[in-house]
C-alpha cells in the first residue's frame, strides 16, 4: 500500500497496481502484485511458463476479472472499467498468440487500431489512414499493406499486430512476447523500435523470455514466479539475483552465468 | 422487359420479401450473434400490421410502421436479456422466442384469428414500394459492411476479446443488432402480410428459419449481396425447374449441404475468392522484403538458443 505511494513521488508513475490478484478457482495466477510503471520507461516482465505474466497483462487491460486489488492509470482507478474502455484511456496491447482478421489485408488490420478511437467522417478517416501507414512503416510491414495475413510469415504477423497497437497511439503499450518465434535480426528490429518509441515518451511493458533482449532493452525488470513478484529493479541486477537464477534459469544457467 | 415483369411480378415480389426476411437473420450472424429472432419479429410485424389494418381501420403505412417498430422494440428487449448468452444457447433462446410468437398467435382468440390466422388484410402496397423499402434497408446494411464500420463488425464477430482490446463496445454492437434485426424482420412481416392479405401461425415457424438459412448459406453470409443471390436462387428455382416445387425440402437440403461443403462462403464467397486470386496474380512481383525477412529462412540462425530454451522449458507456475 504505502510503497506504491512512495514510488509515485519520483519519477511519475503512469500506472500503478496495488495488491492485484487474479485467481482462477484454486489457481492463483496472479497473487498480490504491487508495482508501478514509471512514465516513459520500458519495463520488462520475466518469469517461467505459467507464472502469470499474460494473466497480469489481461488484468491490466481488464480482460480478466480481479480477485482483489486496485489499478490506477494516470492517477485514476479504472479497475471497474469494462475492457473496451481501457484503450480509450490510452492502453494498447498485443497478444501472446497473434490475433488478426484473416479475411482483411494488413492495412485494414492496422486501421482497426484507429477505427474505434477516432470519430467518423472524412478528416478522421484520413488521420486514421496516416496513423496506420506510419505504424506500418515503423514496424516494417508497409510493403505488405495489401497482403492478407494468411500469406505472411510468423514474424510479419507479429509486426502487423504491433503496428496495430502503435496505430492506437497509446500512452502505455503492453507487449506479450512480441518477438516469440523471431530470429535474432528481427528481434533486434523490434528492440530498436521499442527504444525509438521510448524516445518519444511511450511507456512500455514487455513480457519476454529472451533474457539478453530484456537486459539490452529494458530500463527495469520485474521477475515473477507463481503469480508473485519476487525481484524488481535494474535489469542486470535482477537477472543476476540468486532467486531469479533459481526460479527461471535453472541450475544449468546458474552455472553458465 | 415490361412483359417479362408482368408475367413474373409475383416471383419478383416473393424474391424481395424473402430477401428482407433473410437480411433480418443475416445481420446478427454477421455480428456473431447466433439469433433467429428475425422470424419471430416477422410474425410480430405481420400480425400487428394485419390486426391494425383489419380490426382498427389503421391505414397501410401506419400499420406497417407500427408493426415494424413493435417488432424492433420487442427484439431489442429480448437482446437486453439474452445478448450475453453465446452460440447455441443464444440460438435456442431466439428460436424459443419465435415459437412463443407462434403460440401467442394461435391462442390469441379473435384478435389473431387462432390457428386459421387473419384474412383480408390486403393493404395498398405495390412492388415499387417494396423495392424502395428494400433499397433503404440494403443501403443501411451496405454502410455497415463498408470501411471502419465493416471492419469493427467483423472483429466483433471473429474475436470479441480482440474487439474490446481495440476499444470496440462489443455489448452495444450485440444489443443494437437485436434492434436492427427486429426492425428488418418486423418490416418483412408487415409488408409480406399486407401484400398477400393473410398471415397464419403456421408461417411463423421453424420452416422460415430454414428458408432464411438456406438463402444465406447458398448466397453467402458476409454481405447483403450474398442474401440477394440466395433469395434469387431460392425463389426462382421452382419456376425454372418445375419439379423443384414438389421436392422443395429435399432439394434445398441438398443445396445447403453442397454449399456448406464446397462453398463455405456461399456463391458470393466463391466470387470474392476468385477476384482476390486474380488480383494477387496480377500484382507485380512482391516488393523486396526487408533484410530481416530474408533472414527468416528455415534453418537460419536460431536466436540465443541457450537462454531462450532454458527459460521456456523451466518448470514453474502451478500447471
Ligand atoms: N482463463 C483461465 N482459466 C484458468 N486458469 C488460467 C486461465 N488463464 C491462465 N490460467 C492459469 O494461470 C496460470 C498463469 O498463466 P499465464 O498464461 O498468465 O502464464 P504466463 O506467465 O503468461 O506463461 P507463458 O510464459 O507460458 O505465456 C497458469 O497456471 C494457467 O494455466
Ligand atoms: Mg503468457
Amino acid at each position: 500500500m504505502s510503497r506504491s505511494q512512495n514510488d509515485s513521488a519520483d519519477p511519475r508513475m503512469i500506472f500503478e497496481a496495488d495488491d492485484v490478484a487474479v485467481h482462477f478457482g484454486g489457481v492463483k495466477a496472479v497473487d498480490g502484485l504491487t508495482f508501478g510503471l514509471p512514465e516513459g520507461k520500458i519495463i520488462g516482465i520475466l518469469g517461467p511458463n505459467g507464472s502469470g505474466k499474460s494473466t497480469l497483462v489481461g488484468a491490466i487491460t481488464r480482460h480478466v476479472p480481479l480477485t482483489r486489488g486496485t489499478l490506477k492509470f494516470l492517477g485514476k482507478d479504472y479497475a471497474g472499467d469494462e475492457p473496451h474502455l481501457v484503450p480509450h484511456r490510452g492502453i494498447a496491447r498485443t497478444f501472446q498468440t497473434v490475433r488478426l482478421l484473416e479475411e482483411r489485408n494488413v492495412l485494414e488490420n492496422v486501421l482497426l487500431g484507429t477505427d474505434s478511437l477516432t470519430a467518423g467522417g472524412r478528416a478522421a478517416r484520413r488521420l486514421g489512414q496516416e496513423r496506420a501507414e506510419q505504424a506500418m512503416a515503423r514496424t516494417g510491414c508497409d510493403h505488405l499493406a495489401k497482403v492478407r495475413p494468411d500469406e505472411l510469415s510468423y514474424g510479419n504477423r507479429r509486426r502487423v499486430e504491433i503496428a496495430r497497437a502503435i496505430a492506437m497511439e497509446p500512452k502505455l503499450l503492453l507487449l506479450d512476447e512480441p518477438t516469440a518465434g523471431m530470429g535474432r535480426a528481427e528481434k533486434e528490429e523490434i528492440s530498436t523500435l521499442m527504444l525509438s518509441l521510448r524516445a518519444e515518451g511511450l511507456t512500455q511493458l514487455i513480457v519476454e523470455h529472451d533474457v539478453q533482449m530484456m537486459v539490452d532493452t529494458c530500463d527495469s525488470l520485474l521477475a515473477m514466479n507463481f503469480g508473485k513478484l519476487i525481484v524488481e529493479g535494474e535489469p542486470r541486477e535482477v537477472v543476476r539475483n540468486p532467486a531469479v537464477q533459481e526460479a527461471y534459469l535453472g541450475k544449468q544457467a546458474v552455472k553458465h552465468a | 422487359m415490361m412483359a417479362w415483369y408482368t408475367a413474373n411480378a409475383v416471383v419478383v415480389q416473393a424474391t424481395m420479401t424473402t430477401l428482407l426476411l433473410a437480411l433480418s437473420i443475416q445481420l446478427p450472424l454477421r455480428v456473431g450473434v447466433f439469433s433467429f429472432a428475425g422470424v419471430g419479429c416477422f410474425g410480430i410485424g405481420g400480425y400487428t400490421a394485419a390486426i391494425l389494418y383489419t380490426k382498427f381501420d389503421v391505414d397501410t403505412w401506419p400499420a406497417v410502421a407500427l408493426g415494424t417498430l413493435l417488432a424492433g422494440g420487442l427484439c431489442y428487449l429480448l437482446g437486453l436479456i439474452i445478448h450475453k448468452l453465446s452460440g447455441l444457447y443464444l440460438g435456442m433462446a431466439t428460436i424459443a422466442f419465435s415459437l412463443i410468437v407462434a403460440v401467442a398467435a394461435t391462442n390469441g382468440g379473435s384478435l389473431t384469428g387462432g390457428a386459421s390466422g387473419i384474412f383480408g388484410a390486403l393493404g395498398g402496397i405495390t412492388n415499387l414500394h417494396v423495392l424502395l423499402l428494400l433499397a433503404l434497408v440494403v443501403a443501411g446494411l451496405a454502410i455497415s459492411e463498408y470501411g471502419r464500420f465493416g471492419r469493427m463488425i467483423d472483429t466483433v464477430r471473429e474475436d470479441p476479446e480482440l474487439a474490446a482490446a481495440l476499444g470496440i463496445n462489443v455489448g452495444r454492437y450485440r444489443k443494437l443488432t437485436f434492434l436492427a434485426s427486429g426492425l428488418i424482420g418486423g418490416l418483412a412481416g408487415a409488408v409480406t402480410t399486407l401484400l398477400r392479405s393473410t398471415i397464419t401461425p403456421a408461417e411463423v415457424n421453424f420452416h422460415m428459419v430454414v428458408v432464411a438459412l438456406t438463402v444465406i448459406i447458398i448466397g453467402g453470409s458476409s454481405s447483403w449481396l450474398g442474401a440477394l443471390i440466395g433469395a434469387i436462387v431460392i425463389t426462382w428455382l421452382p419456376t425454372v425447374l418445375s419439379f423443384v416445387a414438389d421436392w422443395e425440402s429435399i432439394i434445398y437440403g441438398f443445396l445447403v449441404a453442397l454449399a456448406a461443403i464446397f462453398l463455405p462462403g456461399g456463391v458470393l464467397g466463391l466470387a470474392k475468392d476468385l477476384i482476390h486470386r486474380w488480383r494477387a496474380r496480377r500484382r507485380p512481383t512482391p516488393p523486396a522484403p526487408p533484410a530481416s525477412e530474408a533472414e527468416k529462412i528455415p534453418g537460419g540462425e536460431p536466436s540465443s538458443p541457450a537462454t531462450e530454451r532454458s527459460l521456456a522449458s523451466t518448470q514453474g507456475g502451478t500447471s
